[in-house]
């Protein structure tokens, strides 16, 4: 990316101009799913932003997760919050109505929203909004001079990464960090995702999406496109130990494949639902853990692997992640339990 | 270097940005929204000023946080979503309720 | 040789963890599982204590890196006391669940995972040396208590928990944005060498303004306690008790370590601020908890007022034996979570018998569910602060700072709370012992749900004479005193 990196000043207030306006607009447009759209694009020029800072990484991580799979859940929800009435968008005297019927379902048009909450004095709510506005700019104002601060150049641990790097079993700083210098946080954010997913579960929406018919196009489409996926998250892992790429990244072009399968129509076969898709939701945290928790047996410290064997270690937990990862991003978009 | 502070300075703004919908608006699924931005924008901040290295090199260790960031971002979000499809399909409501449930 | 230290602080976080998937993928067994696992934990947390006490605090490199570079673990008395007193609410929450949950199947498969992921959460939490792992234990354990927040269902839940997720995703992202300022000043996000290396300035004004406004947040002191009565009150009573005994310790522990290790002598002006905001949270929550009319909702309002007396050290800390202060608050903690886990789980039996939790309704309650009502009223006893409970402890022990330093004011709000707790807890039994116009019909209430609340009402009154047990063991690693040495 260093034709990225060679351009001036100006694209960076560009890019960081455009952040802020789709941010604006994606929390201040009437409409809720041009909102959503808004909110998309956002992800997508964060991505930008994060490979003009050289963060590959984040990058790649960002489109796919940040705008894609965040952008899919937003969408896949804002379809169920607005059962057929498009129409009844950005319609201010609908929404005036909705504050009476509160309360009864399917009345409400939820696509206009009505945001400020009506039911205060005008006079409350425009001193509330003028303090607020003081304290917000008075926020932004320490937090930028805090920033400012912190301009000058520091190399933080990079050295410390770059000392140990020979130890860690792979060459690529950023996996090296998140495999084994701080493998605890990973170990513990692949629990956060699975957790998730058993919270989406317990609440039983269980509204089965992508039940109807799809489109023949979308599904022959699907059906070529998921195994090229495949392959991709498979390059992504190997690829992750030596430069940009690793697990989550994989993980999240798997469930992306998952998505489209599913949306072509394609199910899982019903003996594989129950405990053979729950043990892949949960092989990512059980291998991990199990290799962590094994390495103290031979006299090291938890998640200590032996150098000599880190790569391989690395390798087998980047693996479980990855197809764990891949089950459970998936779920989470198909939302009820199978 | 100056590149940084641009972005770095976006960071903030979009977290202060993200703060004032979540707390104005009442649609949930706009709160949601305004939740993304703020980590977005403490993002930014995170691993943007993880450029600024003298050796050009950015630091690794506050990019694979953001890496673990951005995925506890993703979880919260759609548990945030199924609660509140959960919430719609209950009460038929899409904004919460102040009366503190007596 | 192993240092058997290891071995305890990876069984603390690991065995909730993987019993969690465990249950995740046999829920039948999901009851004796979970049991299994709590017993566990517990005696990993028990043989921590003799370690700790002949070693003195432990420092774990996860990895073998050693910070900067890697994630440290760190046990001393502080963590070791509130990992216990999880431990000892854990199991009996653990032992109320099979039988309450019995009565709602639906609900069982989802509650233990959900709780054995807050329980490894809130382990790791006291374990952690590292400001971003804590950030992951933040979410872990405010993600899972929200979706448990949830588990009955209904309106009144359902948004309750929604409002305490955007609560508590906000909290986290205040605390990450000083994570990310103290990382980018320091160059590390341990705590012993971010201690060493912050210097006052307005950098680290602003990592403690956006640290402790997010915390505060989670922990609910006054005014950010408006998301916890509706959260507390409407989740299921074992998850209310979690919620109560548990999760905000978590986030109050996480505030005591920042303010003893990192911010503690940057500003004369908070800690005043903080002790104002405690002391209206006292008497505010207990004002509140007087005019409830749901037996729930008064035991949640009693939250709000019990937070709010741990964050009467803060004044005080930095006075004559301003450590007393601290011994005492961390002790109010221990027996706040003994005490309102009994009563949630009481509530929970009085639930189960009557089919409602209105006070006013209680219709000689006390005759028909003694053990119930014991355990109500002993934990009463030590939210009180009467002799010879652990609340008695915590609160002389304010009180002797308090007037030691002449701060007349505070002791006046500590002896006023105790006076309207005791209202509010007579209310109850004086209703319990009322019969009502119309007979109320009662159900069975099943033994191991009334002898687990009366066990830890138990606890709560037991802590008063463990003291001489508990604070030496506190002071392992002198938490409260100012950090001379630097870790090796």
């Amino acid at each position: 990316m260093a034709w990225l990196t060679g351009l001036p000043l100006a694209v960076d207030l560009v890019l960081g101009a455009t952040l802020l306006w789709l941010a604006w607009r994606a929390l201040s447009s009437p409409d809720l799913f041009q909102a959503v759209a808004l909110f998309i694009a956002f992800g997508v020029i964060l991505g930008l932003v994060w490979a003009r800072l050289d963060a590959i990484d984040i990058a790649l991580a960002e489109i796919p997760l940040g705008a894609g799979v965040t952008g899919a859940l937003l969408l896949a929800a804002l379809s169920q919050l607005q059962p057929a009435e498009v129409d009844a968008r950005a319609a201010p005297s609908a929404t005036e109505a909705n504050e009476h019927q509160a309360g009864q379902p399917g009345q409400t048009a939820e696509t206009a929203d009505a945001d400020e909450a009506q039911h205060k004095p005008a006079v409350f709510r425009a001193l509330l909004a003028a303090v607020m506005g003081l304290l917000l700019f008075a926020a932004l104002f320490s937090l930028g001079l805090v920033t400012w601060q912190l301009w000058e150049p520091s190399s933080g641990l990079t050295q410390q990464v770059n000392t140990h790097l020979p130890e860690s079993g792979v060459e690529h700083p950023v996996t090296a960090v998140l495999l084994n210098f701080r493998g605890y946080d990973t170990l513990l954010e692949i629990a956060v995702l699975l957790l998730a997913l058993i919270g989406v579960w317990s609440l039983a929406t269980a509204s089965n999406l992508g039940d109807t018919t799809p489109e023949p196009v979308l599904a022959a489409l699907s059906r070529l496109l998921a195994p090229l996926m495949i392959l991709v998250a498979a390059y992504l892992v190997w690829v992750g130990a030596h430069a940009p790429g690793g697990a989550f990244q994989a993980g999240s072009v798997l469930g992306a494949a998952g998505v489209l399968l599913r949306l072509s129509g394609w199910r899982l076969p019903a003996g594989a639902a129950g405990w053979p898709l729950r043990l892949v939701l949960a092989l990512g945290v059980a291998v991990f853990a199990f290799i962590g928790l094994a390495v103290i047996g031979l006299g090291e410290p938890l998640l200590g692997y032996p150098t000599a064997w880190a790569k391989h270690a690395i390798l087998v937990i980047e693996l479980a992640a990855t197809l764990s990862i891949g089950a459970i991003l998936a779920s989470l978009f198909i939302g009820g339990r199978p | 270097m100056s590149s940084v502070l641009v972005l770095a300075l976006t960071g903030a703004g979009l977290t202060l940005l993200g703060l004032h919908a979540l707390i104005v608006k009442a649609h949930l699924l706009r709160k949601i929204l305004a939740l993304n931005v703020i980590s977005s924008g403490i993002f930014l901040l995170l691993a943007g000023l993880a450029a600024r290295t003298p050796g050009g090199e950015p630091d690794p260790v506050p990019q694979a946080m953001v890496l673990t960031g951005i995925v506890v971002a993703v979880a919260a979000t759609a548990l945030a979503l199924a609660l509140l499809l959960a919430l719609r399909s209950a009460t038929g409501r899409t904004r919460l309720d102040d009366d503190n449930g007596q | 040789m192993l240092p058997s230290g290891a071995v305890w602080t990876a069984a603390l976080v690991f065995t909730p963890l993987l019993a969690a998937l465990a249950c995740f993928l046999a829920p039948r067994a999901a009851n004796w599982i979970g049991l299994l696992a709590a017993g566990l934990t517990t005696l990993a947390a028990a043989t921590m204590v003799p370690t700790l006490m002949t070693d003195g605090p432990l420092r774990i490199a996860v990895g073998g890196w050693g910070a900067p570079l890697g994630i440290d673990l760190y046990a001393d008395g502080l963590s070791a006391v509130l990992l216990l007193m999880t431990a000892v609410v854990g199991l009996g929450v653990s032992a109320f669940a099979p039988a309450y949950f019995g009565a709602h199947p639906q609900q069982r498969p989802w509650f233990w995972p959900l709780w054995l992921i807050l329980w490894a959460a809130l382990n790791g939490l006291y374990l952690s040396a590292d400001l971003f792992n804590l950030y992951v234990m933040l979410e872990l354990l405010g993600l899972s208590a929200a979706a448990l927040t949830a588990l009955s269902g209904g309106g009144p839940a359902l948004n309750a928990a929604m409002r305490y997720l955007l609560v508590s995703l906000l909290g986290s992202a205040a605390y990450l944005l000083g994570v990310a300022l103290l990382y980018h000043a320091h160059a590390t996000v341990d705590i012993a060498l971010l201690g060493a290396r912050i210097e006052p300035g307005m950098l680290a004004n602003a990592a403690l303004a956006v640290m402790f406004a997010g915390l505060m947040l989670k922990t609910a002191l006054f005014p950010f306690h408006f998301w916890l009565p509706p959260a507390h009150a409407g989740a299921p009573a074992p998850v209310s008790a979690l919620l109560s005994a548990l999760v905000i310790k978590g986030s109050f522990y996480l505030l005591l370590r920042l303010w003893l290790d990192l911010f503690g002598d940057l500003s004369r002006l908070l800690p005043e601020l903080i002790g104002v905001l405690g002391a209206i949270a006292v008497l505010w929550g207990a004002l509140q908890a007087l005019q409830q009319q749901r037996l729930k909702l008064m035991i949640a309002y009693s939250t709000v007022a019990q937070v709010g007396y741990l964050f009467l050290a803060f004044p005080l800390a930095g006075g004559l034996n301003g450590t007393t202060a601290w011994r005492a608050v961390v002790y109010l903690a221990l027996a706040h979570g003994l005490a309102k886990a009994a009563m949630f789980l009481s509530a929970g039996a009085l639930l189960r018998f009557a089919h409602h939790d209105r006070i006013a309704d209680l219709d000689r309650a006390v005759h028909r569910l003694p053990l119930t009502l014991t355990a109500f009223v002993l934990a009463g006893v030590s939210i009180m602060g009467l002799p010879p409970s652990g609340g008695f402890v915590g609160k002389w022990l304010l009180l002797e700072a308090a007037f030691q330093q002449d701060r007349w004011g505070l002791a006046v709000v500590v002896l006023l709370g105790g006076v309207l707790a005791a209202a509010y807890v007579f209310k109850v039994v004086g209703y319990a012992f009322t019969p009502t116009a119309i007979a109320q019909e009662g159900g069975s209430v099943p033994l191991s749900m009334q002898w687990s609340a009366l066990l830890l009402a138990l606890g709560a009154i037991l802590l008063g004479f463990a003291a001489p047990l508990l604070l030496p063991l506190l002071e392992v690693g002198a938490p409260f005193e100012p950090i001379v040495g630097m870790p090796s």
